[in-house]
């Protein structure tokens, strides 16, 4: 039983301690291995502009507790937004009671108690109030919405939005975890539709940042809605591409999604407990060609699946997936590690407290090799140019799949007609040693990622890449 | 926390509407605030998952949310959401809308639905004792166990879950509107993999809803997970061209689902859809397609009485004969259009619109198309389009087109081969004027209500 209330106070912070001491005492006492307990607090703020009209504004703020129970490789987890003395003990009690335990006033827990709190959200503390305001975010999007304008033809639809995160958390385990961090995601996305008579072409970008204040009011409107306006422009008018085998160029940025796609999540370490990984025993062993190093890592100032901590308290941390094409790590998290002998990664993450955290990605990327994109296209015949990547998914057999939002003939070693309504299909263990060429230019960009313990923020990137072969869906 | 909204911190058992009506008149008596409307909802959920037969996680979960919305002064509307139903949460939630209202759109200004206060279908949903976790846990065992029996290539079931849930929206206004909606759901999937010696791993799946955990068609799951799986074991690549291609129930109700802006008055207005405001009356399809919406069916599991906006859940046909008919409509959309709500509505400072559950199926008295049609009984190949996936990527809504990869099987003499890896592609408006005719009755899903679809002259796109 819980004998402190947690403090009546607008902060998860130390003040906590004597309450969540209690809690992991109790759950210890009542024959748990470990006890792990995560708070938060979220402010959100949605804003859309549409044409020339700010048309939604969406502000939401919540806070609850998730609390999971070891015993062996079992958990049992419970969420709450109840913090209450005793809605946080009916949590625990649940999650003890899925394990067969029962708490206990009187049997000894073996807890110490926690250490002093690893603070790492100090110098975050004024972060919220940092962020541009209502008056300041709504003016910044009619610009990017007046920007389209300027610099579209045909345009039928302008939308602008904006989306602000802020995470304030707290994750206490009874093995003397303890920490605090605040996060701080922002993105602002632009979106057109053109149509011209029987031509339509929808484009968008979204552009995120994490623990940057000033993010919006550093956005460059004009030069994002350049690029939106121009790769409408060029779509619009596409033909529709052929479909078939053939080598594909995927350009730097988003086009990583095809290894967090098709490689990225079969590294993880939940597909190796279902598994559902064509991987989980080639530690080692050469997986991709020898041109692929592949890094997740957590680390790389203001990307977007960047973070000071996990959700299990861990510290990030670089993490090499793949060097040279030989498999080396894979990503995981506290039951990862429990059930698969795989060492945690820093890697525990998940969409707020109504989820258990899982192994999931961060920033992850191929890393930049020796070419230049000029000579990735001149090695190939008659391929595809995948300019820019829609989103994708992967099976549980390891089948992935994503869609080409832009793309451009390749023939004869240069780029020639824009072709549109491509879906690359493909199998991890068969399109990983076809990436043969990989260029100078590694970027990331932000993205969400949607999974076992919901939707999080994460980076994809590469270099310009070259896959010998792949298949294109298409008419 | 000062629980204002539940009826009980210890048991978390539902919402108060008429506490929450208090307190809400209240706080806005005290902010000024004469005219608001709530959207609230609490739920209790309790899931499984298992793995070889061992538990493998057990979750349980109590939800609560609040969406606030008021009207200020000049008459623009601000919204907030807030999981806090404390009385210092909804201070805050209230606050938060009525700073909101001052970016208000003065040219699209929400209203209360004309219909908040009208009367409610009765729906048929036995509320249903949870059974409990531990209980969920041995009847997923014993359906896991009996899944890998079914055949030795099947090795795991990597994809899981038996889940049961107790529920309750309200909907509230100023005026004086007060919804309430309580349910018991339950849900169980399972989703196989199997793999022979020297071929690659194949999957598939089945979902049964209902009620509560003991009225779920378990045995039925895993005859459907087993048959579908095991179906895909004899695989082949296909050739890429042009088929025809015949959509399972769900697999065609998964792509009227993705363009769905077709029938959505609020992406007509927002220039998004593939129609726009004079598209009604215009044929859109084959003369004999009929294709309603109809959250009332008994067949949708969970169905709901009321809309976002308070407004009662009805029956209404998109299409009949291949012509639109209507519109989804919110209270704002249907005032610009000059008709009633349908009650398609969400809550929000702008309002969404989205459709309920779909019947699709030949239009009476038409014929239905080509009759007799028997996909094992053609006289040319035939893909058999089992399940479509990553629509969210492969659909372009406002395009109208679509390029998916497919489970499925390749149909040549009668005889069905799983196909190993293909995509589909092309433009719904040309898909639902290519539809040959129906095959088989109507077959409940969770989606909707649809017999098998034929479609000629689709693009298919394999590795042969």
């Amino acid at each position: 039983m819980i004998a402190t209330a947690p403090p009546d106070t607008g902060s998860l912070d130390s003040r906590w301690t004597p309450a969540l001491e209690d809690l992991l005492a109790c759950g210890r006492s009542a024959g748990a291995d470990l006890v792990e307990i995560f708070l938060e607090r979220t402010d959100h703020l949605g804003v859309l502009a549409e044409q020339d009209t700010i048309t939604s504004v969406t502000p939401a703020f919540g806070m609850g507790a998730g609390i999971r129970v070891f015993r062996g490789h079992r958990d049992g987890f419970v969420s709450t937004n109840d913090l209450s003395p005793s809605g946080l003990r009916r949590a625990l009690e649940q999650a003890l009671g899925m394990l067969g335990l029962e708490a206990s006033l009187h049997s000894s827990s073996g807890f110490e108690g926690l250490p002093n709190l690893r603070d790492f959200a100090t110098s975050k503390l004024d972060w919220l109030q940092r962020c541009p305001q209502l008056t300041e975010a709504t003016a910044r999007l009619l610009e990017g919405t007046d920007q389209l304008q300027k610099h579209g033809k045909h345009l039928q639809a302008r939308r602008g939005s904006y989306a602000r995160d802020w995470q304030e958390v707290l994750v206490a385990a009874s093995d003397g975890t303890f920490g605090r961090d605040i996060r701080l995601h922002q993105s602002v996305g632009l979106n057109v539709l053109a149509a011209d008579g029987e031509h339509r072409a929808g484009v968008g970008r979204r552009y995120g940042t994490s623990d940057q204040p000033d993010d919006l009011r550093r956005w460059n409107a004009t030069a994002s809605a350049a690029e939106v306006c121009t790769s409408a422009g060029t779509m619009l008018y596409a033909d529709y591409v052929e479909a078939g085998q053939m080598p594909a160029v995927l350009a730097n940025r988003f086009g990583g999604v095809i290894f967090h796609e098709a490689c990225g999540h079969l590294l993880e370490t939940t597909q190796v407990e279902r598994g559902t990984t064509p991987f989980a025993e080639q530690v080692g062993e050469l997986i991709a060609h020898e041109a692929v190093t592949a890094i997740d890592e957590g680390l790389t100032g203001g990307a977007f699946g960047s973070l000071s901590m996990d959700d299990e308290g861990m510290e990030a941390q670089r993490t090499v997936l793949i060097e040279n094409g030989v498999l080396k790590r894979f990503i995981s998290d506290r039951a990862g590690e429990l059930r698969t002998g795989h060492a945690r990664t820093g890697s525990g993450r998940r969409q707020s407290h109504t989820f258990a955290a899982a192994s999931r990605m961060r920033n992850t990327y191929i890393a930049a090799g020796p070419h230049t994109p000029d000579q990735l296209i001149a090695s190939v015949d008659r391929g595809l140019y995948c300019k820019s990547m829609g989103g994708g998914s992967v099976g549980p057999t390891g089948q992935f799949n994503f869609a080409v939002e832009e793309a451009y003939l390749i023939e004869n070693g240069e780029l020639t007609k824009p072709v549109k309504g491509a879906t690359l299909i493909g199998e991890a263990k068969e399109v990983m040693p076809r990436i043969s060429m990989c260029a100078n230019d590694l970027e990331l960009a932000a993205g969400f990622c949607g999974s076992v313990s919901g939707s999080i923020f994460v980076t994809v990137g590469q270099p310009h890449i070259k896959v010998d072969s792949i298949t294109v869906g298409g008419r | 926390m000062s629980s204002t909204a539940t009826t009980s911190t210890e048991t978390n058992a539902g919402l108060n509407a008429e506490a929450l009506r208090h307190s809400l008149e209240q706080i806005a008596a005290a902010n000024g605030i004469s005219r608001w409307d709530l959207g609230a909802a609490c739920s209790t959920d309790l899931s499984v998952q298992v793995d070889r037969g061992e538990a493998k996680q057990m979750k349980g979960a109590q939800r609560s949310s609040i969406t606030v919305r008021v009207w200020n002064d000049q008459g623009l509307v601000g919204v907030t959401s807030t999981s806090d139903l404390s009385a210092a949460g909804l201070e805050r939630a209230l606050s938060g809308a009525k700073e909101a209202s001052a970016f208000g759109n003065a040219d699209d200004i929400p209203a209360f639905s004309p219909l908040a206060t009208a009367p409610l279908a009765q729906l048929d949903q036995p509320i249903h004792a949870p059974q409990g976790i531990l209980r969920l846990l041995d009847t997923l065992k014993g359906a896991e166990q009996d899944l890998l029996s079914r055949h030795e290539a099947i090795s795991t079931v990597p994809y899981n879950g038996l889940a049961e849930r107790s529920s309750e929206r309200i909907y509230l206004n100023s005026d004086g509107a007060c919804r309430q909606q309580k349910l018991s759901t339950a849900s169980l999937y399972l989703y196989a993999r199997a793999e022979e010696s020297g071929r690659k791993p194949r999957s598939a799946g089945a979902v049964r809803l209902a009620y509560g955990a003991g009225d779920l068609d378990i045995a039925g799951c895993i005859n459907e997970a087993a048959e579908r799986t095991i179906s895909h074991l004899n695989y082949a690549p296909i050739s890429t061209g042009r088929y025809i291609c015949v959509f399972s129930p769900e697999a065609f109700l998964d792509l009227i689902g993705a363009f769905s802006n077709l029938f959505n008055a609020r992406s007509v207005l927002d220039g998004v859809s593939l129609s726009n405001r004079e598209s009604i009356g215009e044929s859109l399809a084959v003369p004999f397609l009929d294709l309603h919406d109809n959250g009332l069916h008994p067949a949708n599991i969970g169905a709901s009485a009321f809309d976002g906006e308070g407004t009662p859940t009805k029956r209404l046909a998109l299409l009949e004969g291949g012509v639109l008919r209507n519109f989804l409509h919110s209270e704002a959309t249907a005032r610009a259009f000059g008709v009633a709500p349908t009650g398609h509505a969400g809550l929000g400072a702008k309002v969404s619109v989205g459709p309920d559950w779909f019947e699709i199926g030949p239009t009476p008295g038409s014929g239905g198309g080509q009759g007799g049609l028997d996909r094992f009984n053609a006289g040319e190949p035939i893909v058999w389009i089992d399940s479509l996936s990553a629509l969210h990527a492969g659909v372009k809504a406002s395009q109208g087109s679509f390029s998916l990869p497919f489970d499925g099987w390749l149909i040549q003499n009668g005889e069905p081969r799983s196909i190993e890896a293909a995509t589909v592609a092309g433009d719904i408006r040309q898909v639902l004027k290519a539809i040959v005719g129906f095959e088989g009755e109507a077959k409940v899903t969770p989606d909707g209500l649809c017999p098998m679809v034929w479609v000629e002259g689709l693009s298919v796109t394999g590795e042969a």
